[in-house]
């Protein structure tokens, strides 16, 4: 059974093996072809006519000014705007070649292939090991819980820091362990493609190198979407950099676009739209 | 910490000491060449120099990137620049010996002043010496051996100035005056080799001091004797 299969089945929710990954990726493979993608919330647009792919194995970073649509967008990819009254998704956005918005997919499945991180750390008032069971639980995946959640906080870089002390309120951890718990938490359930939304806006330099490096070790085996107002940020861990921006349309209202998408190389180097340029050495925005 | 930053850096600290190794096979040949008046040889130094600037411009490009993307700074961003100039002070090196070389088919039909060959050998090992000093000072991040660059330096320049006494010294046979003439270019490309090493040494001490001081002065320089 396919990934894609999976995610269209209703019930009972089948717990298939993730495929084995290649740690080089050779040649880009589409993970998510999204076309012409307007995002509404009641009237206005928040994003208008998006056209981009995302590739496996890398990692993608939003940037833009406050406003742009950076987090209407990483969220239409695991349908976290389905949430939101009155929001309203036109255009395509396929993964793996099946409409995300398909009238038969489950977003439940959904959002288990794709998982989130948030801008601020949000681990529930349980133990440790509790926050990284937690989803494994929920979806059925039992079987050797221990070895998973170990796995997940292994990946995660936060297993030698909480090895002894599994039972501890999450709580109790700082706020940098608290996102790298986050992150363990998500990764527990086997996701294919990891959306980041500000993951280290709330961290220190120190605790948000960690997450960088993080990022840098998993995407090996994840395909990792990143916004970020931290346009530094996606220089340094990014493979291939969005640029969205705020456009004044006839009647005065701002709505978010796509400016130009590139290698990250080359959006802070030689961006091809003035805007762009503007935007990366500080003249705008 | 910054594992990309760290890769990154090593990278190109990598490709900048092959280049290295790149200007040392150039400089070997074109001394070989020169000492047995071998066209063939002195073109492959030439077509060699394709390679030279090919690293050049990998390193440039790399450092560029790095730049944009890593924002180094304090000790990495010492690093980055003197790795910078690092590049271009050994691509320089690599066009002096392609200057060698041209020189040398140029007055390839010309029997050599063999007391003159020999002063270019010397001088050309000197240089070659000093190269490697450079290379391994920047390596060990090694203030003491940068500073000794100078002392050879002076060797070269003074071996430099010799040259131009002998070539003076020479008989008045037309072909002979043409080759003495082209010799002092060469001699000057060999001296001008130490000065590009020595410069490679200042970028140490900038990278281990953070202060950036030439080690002469070249506008007010010290009596010599």
């Amino acid at each position: 059974m396919t990934q894609t299969d999976t995610m269209v089945s209703v019930a009972p929710i089948e717990i298939a093996q993730r495929p084995e990954r290649s740690a080089i990726t050779t040649r880009r493979e589409t993970v998510f072809d999204i076309q012409n993608l307007t995002v509404s919330y009641g009237k206005a647009p928040a994003i208008k006519d998006v056209s981009f792919e995302i590739y496996r194995n890398m990692i993608t970073a939003i940037i833009g000014p406050s406003g742009c649509g950076k987090s209407t967008f990483i969220r239409t990819l695991n349908r976290m705007n389905d949430l939101v009254p009155n929001a309203k998704v036109a255009g395509d956005v396929l993964y793996h070649g099946v409409d995300l918005y398909g009238a038969k997919v489950d977003p439940v499945q959904v959002r288990r292939r794709i998982g989130m991180v948030f801008q601020r750390p949000n681990p529930f008032p349980k133990s440790i090991f509790d926050n990284v069971a937690w989803g494994l639980r929920v979806l059925g995946m039992k079987d050797n819980l221990k070895d998973r959640v170990q796995h997940a906080l292994e990946q995660a870089a936060l297993w030698d820091d909480v090895r002894h002390r599994l039972k501890k309120s999450a709580l109790g951890l700082s706020g940098g362990q608290q996102q790298r718990l986050c992150i363990a938490r998500a990764l527990a359930v086997e996701p294919e493609v990891l959306l980041m939304d500000e993951p280290a806006s709330a961290l220190d330099p120190i605790a948000t190198s960690r997450i960088e490096d993080l990022m840098h070790s998993l995407k090996n085996e994840y395909t990792i979407v990143i916004v970020t107002h931290n346009m530094q940020q996606a220089a340094r861990v990014a493979d291939l950099t969005a640029f969205f921006s705020l456009e004044v349309m006839p009647d005065k209202s701002r709505t978010g676009i796509l400016v130009e998408y590139d290698a990250t190389e080359k959006i802070f180097t030689q961006p091809s739209d003035k805007r762009t340029e503007d935007y990366v050495t500080g003249r705008f925005g | 910490m910054r594992v990309t930053l760290q890769q990154d850096l090593d990278s190109i600290n990598a490709n900048l000491l092959e280049e290295g190794q790149l200007v040392l096979r150039a400089l070997r040949g074109a001394l070989n060449a020169l000492r047995e008046a071998d066209a063939e040889l002195a073109d492959e130094v030439i077509a060699f120099d394709d390679e030279i600037d090919d690293s050049y411009t990998s390193i440039e490009q790399g450092i560029e990137v790095l730049l944009a993307r890593q924002t180094p700074v304090a000790v990495d961003l010492r690093l980055v620049l003197a790795m910078l100039h690092t590049n271009l002070h050994l691509e320089r090196m690599g066009d002096y010996c392609v200057t060698v070389a041209k020189l040398t088919k140029l007055v390839a039909g010309v029997d050599p002043e063999p007391r003159m060959l020999q002063a270019f050998e010397e001088m050309g090992e000197r240089a070659e010496e000093m190269i490697r000093i450079a290379l391994d000072a920047f390596v060990e991040r090694d203030l003491e051996a940068a500073s000794s660059l100078v002392e050879l330096d002076e060797l070269i320049d003074r071996a430099n100035r010799r040259v131009v006494k002998q070539v003076l010294e020479l008989d008045s046979d037309p072909g002979l005056t043409e080759w003495g003439l082209r010799m002092i270019v060469v001699s000057r490309c060999l001296e001008r080799i130490g000065d590009h090493a020595v410069d490679i040494g200042e970028q140490v001490a900038y990278l281990v001091t953070g202060e950036f001081r030439e080690f002469t002065d070249a506008s007010h320089p010290v009596e010599r004797s």
